[in-house]
C-alpha cells in the first residue's frame, strides 16, 4: 500500500486521531477564546464526528496489530455509549466550569481517546494503556475547580488511583509470566502465577469501579468533584472499567472460570450489601448517590459471575445482553442523578435540601423520581429491564441464590431511593433552587431516555447476535 | 380490541387528568365514571353467553425469541375484578369531592386504575409484573403526599413489604420461564403456556423438588403480602391509617384484590396439580388470619382502623377457599373457588361503601373514632344507613353479595374439613360482634352533643352510595350475574 492514509493500520485509528488533532487544535485556541460556549460546541461536534468515523469503520472481526486490536460490533457499541456518555456530560459541563475551558475540554477529549481505543482492545497492554489514558484524564478533571474540596479529592482519587495502577502492572506481568504473551486469547498457561495474576488485575481493574474493599476513594472523590465531572466518573468511566473487567477477566481467564466465579461471587455480594447499606444512612446527597453506584457495580459484576459460573449459552447470551443493557440505562440514570445535584446552590447537599422541590417544580421532581425508580429497578423503567435480563440469566444460569441475594439487595435499596422521592415532594418554602436549563435540560433528557430505553427490550434479538465480539469463546 | 381500547382510553385519561388546570375532580369523576360505563358494556357484550376460558384474546410480538409478547384476555376471572376496579375506583374519585384535591391526585388514582386493568388484561408474565409493580409507585405517592399523620413512614413500609413480595414474584416468573426453556427448549413468557396443566404436571413436579419450593414460595409471599395476610400485613394498620380515605378506599377495594387475583389467576393452575401438599397450611393460614385479625380489630377504637382489620379479616377467606378448592375435586372445588373469587369482588365492593361512609362522617364530624362519634343515626340519618349497610354486608348478612360468597366457602369446606369449619364460623361470630358494636357505639345511643349540628351528606353522595348499595344487594339476592361465569372458568381450570 503506497499511500500511507489508507494503510489500514492508520484507518482504525481515524476517529482517535481525529478527537486527538482536534484536543491539541483547542489548547491552541484557548490564548485568544475563553468562552466556554466554543469549546462544548467544538467537542459536541467533534464527539459526533467520531461517532461517525466509528460507525465507518468496517466491523468485520479483523484483528490489527498482532492480535491485540479488534474491529467488531460487541467494542463498537461500548465505543459509541462511552462516547455517549461523554456527549451528555458535555452538554452541562459547561455553564458548570467557567475557567479555561480549553484545559477542562481537551482533557476530555483524550479521556474519549482512550475510552474508543480500550473498547477495542484485546490486548493486556493496550488496556492498560487506555485504562490509564482515562485515569490521568479524570484525574484532571476531577481536580477542575477552585475551592480545596475539588483539590483534596482529586489528591485522594490520584494517590488511591496510582497504587492500582501499580497492581496492574505487577498483574500484567505475572500474566505475561503465566501465558507468555500480553494477548488476552492465549493458550492454557500455568495455574500458580495465573492466579496471582487473577488477584492483582482484579484490584487494579475493580478499583476504577468502586469494588469493595477498593471503594472508598468514590465517595470521597464524588462527592469532592463538581457535579458534572462526577456525572462523568461514575458513568462513562464505571462502563468502560466495566467493559474491562468483561474483557479481561471472561476473555483473558478463560481457563479458570472456576476461580473467576468465586472471586466474582464473593466481591459482587460484598459490594452490593456494603454499598446499600452505607446508602441507607448516609444524608448526604452525593455520598448517597456514590454509595449507590458502588452497590450498582456489585450488580454490574454478577453478569462475570454467570458467565464464569454456568455453561448455559442462553444464560451467557441474556448476561451480556443484560450488560450491555444496564451500560446504557446506566449511564443516565447515574448521570442523570449526579448533574440534578447541581439544583440546589451548596457546597455539601443534604437529601432534606430538596425539600420543596416537588412543589416548585414538578417536572424536576418528577424526572428526578423517574431515575430514581430506574435505579431502584422498578418497571416501567429501563433500570427494571435491565435487572430484569440480569436476573433472568442468574436463573436459567441456576443460580438462584445468588438471583435471591441480588433481589434482597434490589429491595433494600429501594428504602434510600424512595427518601429522595418522599423529601421531595414535602412542603417546604425556605429553599431555593437553581432550575435553570443548565439543570433542567440534561435531567430531564435522562428521565426520558430511561423510560424510552425500556423499548431497548425489542432489540434483543439484534444485541444478542453480537455478544460474540466481547471474546469469549463457547 | 374493546378492551384494550379502554385500557388506552384510560390511559388517556389519566394523561388528561394530570395535565388539566381547571376542575380536576369534576374531569375526573366523569373519566372514571366513563371507565366504568364502558366496562360494564364490554362485560355485557362478551360475557353473556360465556362458557369458559379467555375473551379477547390477542397478541402483540416484542421479541420472540425469548417469548415477550404484550398479550391479552380476559376470563371471567378477570371480568369480574375489572368491574370491580372501575367501580371502586369511580367510588374512591366520587368522595374524593369532599376535600378538593389537586389534579396530580387524580392523574394519580387514574395511574392507579390503569395499572390496574392492565394488569387484570396482560397474558404475558413480563407485563403482568410491570403492571404489577406499576401500581405500587402511585400509591405510594398517594400515600406519601395526601396522607395523614405518619405518612411518609407508611408509604415507606407499604412500598418496601409489596416491593421485597415483587422480587419473589419475579424470581418465581423467571423460574417457571427458565423450566419451560429446558423442557421445550423453547422461550415463553405466555400465562397460558406457563400455567399449562400439561407442562406443570410434567415439568415441575417431579425432577426439581426445591425448585417447586422456591417456585411456590415466590408466588405465596408476594400474594399474601398484597392481601394483606398474616404474617405479612404489618404494613396494613399504618397505610390504611395514614392514607387520605379515596386511597384507602382503593387500598382495600382495589390492592387486596391485586393478591386475590394473583391466588386464582397464578397460583391456582400450579397449586391444583402440585399443590396438596400445602392445601392444609394455606386454609390453616386462612383460618387464622381470620380469627387473629377479628380479634385485634375488635380491640380498635379507631373505626377506619378497625375496618382496615376487617378488610384484612375477610381476606382469609380466600386462602381457604383456595386450600379447599387443592384438596377437594369436582363441584366441591368448584364451588369453594367459585366462593372465593366471589368474595374479592363482593368485598371489594362492600369495603368501598363502609369507607365512603366513614369518610363522609369523618369529614362531617372531624372524627371517626369509636369514643367521640355516638348517636350519629339523629344527625345522619342517611350516610348512617350506609354505614349500616356496609357493616351488614361485611359481617355477611344473607341477601347481601358477601353472605353468597362465604356461603359457598364454608360449605365447600365442610365437605373437605369437616367440623374444622368450627373455627371459621367462630371467625365469623367474632366479626360480626365487633361490626355490631361500633354500630351500637358509632350510629345508635345517645348523640354526642359536643358534634354540634350536623349535614348529612350531599343528593349526589347519596346517589352514588344507593348506587353501590344496589349493586351489592343484587350480587346478594341475584349472584348469578356473575356467579355464573366465575363458576364456567373455574371449571375450565381444573
Amino acid at each position: 500500500m503506497n499511500n500511507i492514509f489508507l494503510n489500514q493500520y492508520l484507518t482504525v485509528m481515524y476517529p482517535e486521531i481525529f478527537l486527538g488533532l482536534v484536543a491539541f487544535g483547542m489548547l491552541l485556541m484557548g490564548k485568544r477564546y475563553h468562552d466556554w460556549k466554543v469549546y462544548t460546541g467544538i467537542s459536541i461536534i467533534s464527539l459526533l464526528i467520531a461517532m461517525i468515523l466509528l460507525l465507518l469503520l468496517d466491523a468485520g472481526n479483523e484483528t490489527f496489530y498482532g492480535g491485540a486490536f479488534q474491529i467488531n460490533n460487541f467494542g463498537l457499541y461500548f465505543a459509541l455509549i462511552m462516547i455517549v456518555s461523554s456527549l451528555y456530560v458535555a452538554l452541562s459541563a459547561g455553564t458548570v466550569l467557567k475557567d479555561n475551558p480549553e484545559v477542562f475540554f481537551a482533557t476530555f477529549l483524550f479521556v474519549n481517546i482512550a475510552m474508543i481505543i480500550a473498547a477495542f482492545s484485546l490486548n493486556l497492554i493496550f488496556i492498560f494503556i487506555a485504562f490509564e489514558g482515562v485515569s490521568v484524564g479524570t484525574y484532571i478533571l476531577s481536580a477542575y475547580g477552585k475551592s480545596r474540596r475539588n483539590l483534596e479529592a482529586s489528591a485522594k482519587y490520584f494517590f488511591t488511583g496510582i497504587i492500582a495502577t501499580g497492581f496492574i502492572v505487577l498483574g500484567s506481568s505475572y500474566y505475561y509470566m503465566a501465558t507468555g504473551t500480553f494477548n488476552l486469547i492465549s493458550g492454557v498457561p500455568e495455574k500458580g502465577a495465573m492466579l496471582i495474576a487473577l488477584v492483582l488485575l482484579f484490584v487494579g481493574f475493580g478499583f476504577k469501579l468502586a469494588l469493595v474493599p477498593m471503594q472508598q476513594w468514590a465517595v470521597d472523590a464524588y462527592d469532592g468533584t463538581s457535579n458534572p465531572v462526577s456525572a462523568f466518573l461514575s458513568s462513562g468511566t464505571k462502563v468502560l472499567a466495566f467493559f474491562i473487567l468483561l474483557r479481561v477477566f471472561l476473555v483473558g481467564f478463560s481457563h479458570f472460570y472456576n476461580d473467576v466465579f468465586y472471586l466474582f461471587v464473593i466481591v459482587s455480594i460484598i459490594t452490593m450489601t456494603y454499598g446499600n447499606f452505607a446508602a441507607l444512612s448516609e444524608n448526604n446527597l452525593k455520598r448517597m448517590l456514590a454509595y449507590s453506584s458502588i452497590a450498582q457495580a456489585g450488580y454490574l459484576i454478577l453478569v462475570i459471575a454467570v458467565v464464569s459460573g454456568s455453561s448455559s449459552t442462553f444464560a451467557f447470551t441474556v448476561a451480556i445482553f443484560a450488560a450491555m443493557y444496564y451500560s446504557i440505562v446506566y449511564i443516565f440514570m447515574k448521570g442523570g442523578s449526579f448533574l440534578s445535584v447541581s439544583a440546589v446552590n451548596k457546597d455539601k447537599v443534604e437529601i432534606n435540601d430538596l425539600e420543596g422541590i416537588g412543589v416548585k417544580s414538578p417536572l424536576f421532581a418528577v424526572s428526578l423520581a423517574i431515575l430514581m425508580l430506574s435505579l431502584a429497578g422498578i418497571p416501567p423503567t429501563a433500570g427494571f429491564f435491565a435487572k430484569y435480563y440480569l436476573f433472568l440469566s442468574l436463573i436459567s444460569g441456576n443460580l438462584w441464590w445468588l438471583a435471591v441475594i441480588g433481589i434482597l439487595n434490589s429491595a433494600i435499596s429501594v428504602f434510600y431511593y424512595l427518601r429522595v422521592i418522599t423529601v421531595m415532594f414535602r412542603k417546604n418554602d425556605s429553599h431555593e433552587f437553581n432550575l435553570g436549563s443548565s439543570v433542567m435540560l440534561p435531567l430531564v433528557t435522562a428521565a426520558i431516555l430511561t423510560i424510552g430505553l425500556s423499548l431497548l427490550i425489542f432489540a434483543y434479538p439484534q444485541l444478542s447476535s453480537i455478544v460474540g465480539g466481547l471474546g469469549v469463546v463457547r | 380490541m374493546f378492551i384494550l381500547g379502554i385500557f388506552l382510553l384510560l390511559l388517556l385519561f389519566a394523561i388528561i387528568s394530570f395535565a388539566v388546570r381547571e376542575g380536576a375532580w369534576k374531569i375526573a369523576t366523569v373519566e372514571s365514571l366513563l371507565i366504568l360505563v364502558l366496562t360494564a358494556i364490554y362485560a355485557v357484550l362478551r360475557f353473556t353467553s360465556y362458557t369458559g376460558g379467555f375473551m379477547s384474546v390477542s397478541s402483540y410480538p416484542v421479541d420472540t425469541s425469548i417469548g415477550i409478547s404484550f398479550s391479552t384476555g380476559v376470563s371471567a376471572l378477570s371480568m369480574a375484578l375489572l368491574f370491580l376496579s372501575a367501580v371502586v375506583m369511580f367510588i374512591a374519585i366520587f368522595v374524593s369531592g369532599r376535600e378538593k384535591f389537586n389534579r396530580s391526585f387524580y392523574g394519580l388514582m387514574l395511574s392507579t386504575e390503569v395499572g390496574l386493568f392492565g394488569l387484570l388484561i396482560s397474558r404475558n408474565f413480563l407485563f403482568f409484573y410491570v403492571f404489577w409493580e406499576a401500581i405500587i409507585i402511585p400509591v405510594f405517592m398517594l400515600i406519601s403526599i395526601y396522607g395523614g399523620k405518619g405518612k411518609e413512614k407508611a408509604a415507606l413500609k407499604f412500598f418496601v413489604y409489596t416491593q421485597i413480595g415483587s422480587v419473589f414474584l419475579l424470581l418465581s416468573i423467571l423460574t417457571l420461564f427458565s423450566f419451560y426453556g429446558t423442557a421445550y427448549h423453547t422461550f415463553t413468557l405466555n400465562m397460558g403456556k406457563l400455567l399449562n396443566t400439561a407442562f406443570i404436571t410434567q415439568y415441575i413436579t417431579g425432577p426439581n423438588p426445591f425448585w417447586t419450593d422456591f417456585l411456590l414460595f415466590g408466588f405465596f409471599f408476594s400474594f399474601l403480602v398484597k392481601m394483606p395476610s398474616f404474617p405479612l400485613h404489618s404494613w396494613l394498620p399504618d397505610a390504611y391509617t395514614s392514607a387520605p380515605y379515596p386511597v384507602s378506599i382503593v387500598l382495600a377495594g382495589a390492592i387486596s384484590l391485586m393478591g386475590g387475583y394473583g391466588f386464582f389467576a397464578v397460583l391456582l393452575p400450579i397449586t391444583a396439580v402440585i399443590g396438596s401438599g400445602i392445601a392444609w397450611a394455606i386454609i390453616l393460614l386462612g383460618i387464622f388470619s381470620l380469627i387473629y385479625f377479628a380479634l385485634v380489630a375488635m380491640f380498635q377504637t379507631d373505626m377506619k382502623r378497625m375496618m382496615a382489620y376487617a378488610s384484612a379479616a375477610s381476606m382469609g377467606f380466600i386462602s381457604i377457599s383456595l386450600g379447599i378448592g387443592i384438596l377437594s375435586s369436582g363441584n366441591v372445588a368448584y364451588l369453594a373457588v367459585t366462593g372465593g373469587i366471589f368474595q374479592i369482588l363482593a368485598h371489594g365492593l362492600i369495603m368501598s361503601l363502609v369507607f365512603s361512609s366513614l369518610y363522609i362522617i369523618k369529614n362531617t364530624t372531624g372524627s371517626q373514632s369509636n369514643l367521640t362519634v355516638s348517636g350519629l343515626f339523629r344527625e345522619m340519618p342517611i350516610i348512617s344507613t350506609f354505614l349500616l349497610a356496609g357493616v351488614m354486608a361485611s359481617l355477611g348478612l344473607p341477601g347481601l353479595a358477601g353472605f353468597i360468597a362465604e356461603a359457598s366457602i364454608v360449605l365447600a369446606s365442610y365437605q373437605v374439613i369437616g367440623f374444622i369449619i368450627f373455627f371459621i364460623i367462630f371467625g365469623m361470630i367474632i366479626t360480626a360482634s365487633y361490626h355490631v358494636w361500633m354500630v351500637q357505639k358509632s350510629l345508635n345511643g345517645p348523640y354526642n352533643e359536643n358534634l354540634g349540628k350536623l349535614k348529612d351528606g350531599t343528593k349526589m353522595e347519596i346517589a352514588v352510595l344507593s348506587f353501590l348499595f344496589i349493586i351489592i344487594l343484587v350480587l346478594g339476592v341475584y349472584p348469578s350475574l356473575f356467579y355464573h361465569m366465575i363458576f364456567m372458568y373455574v371449571k375450565g381450570v381444573f
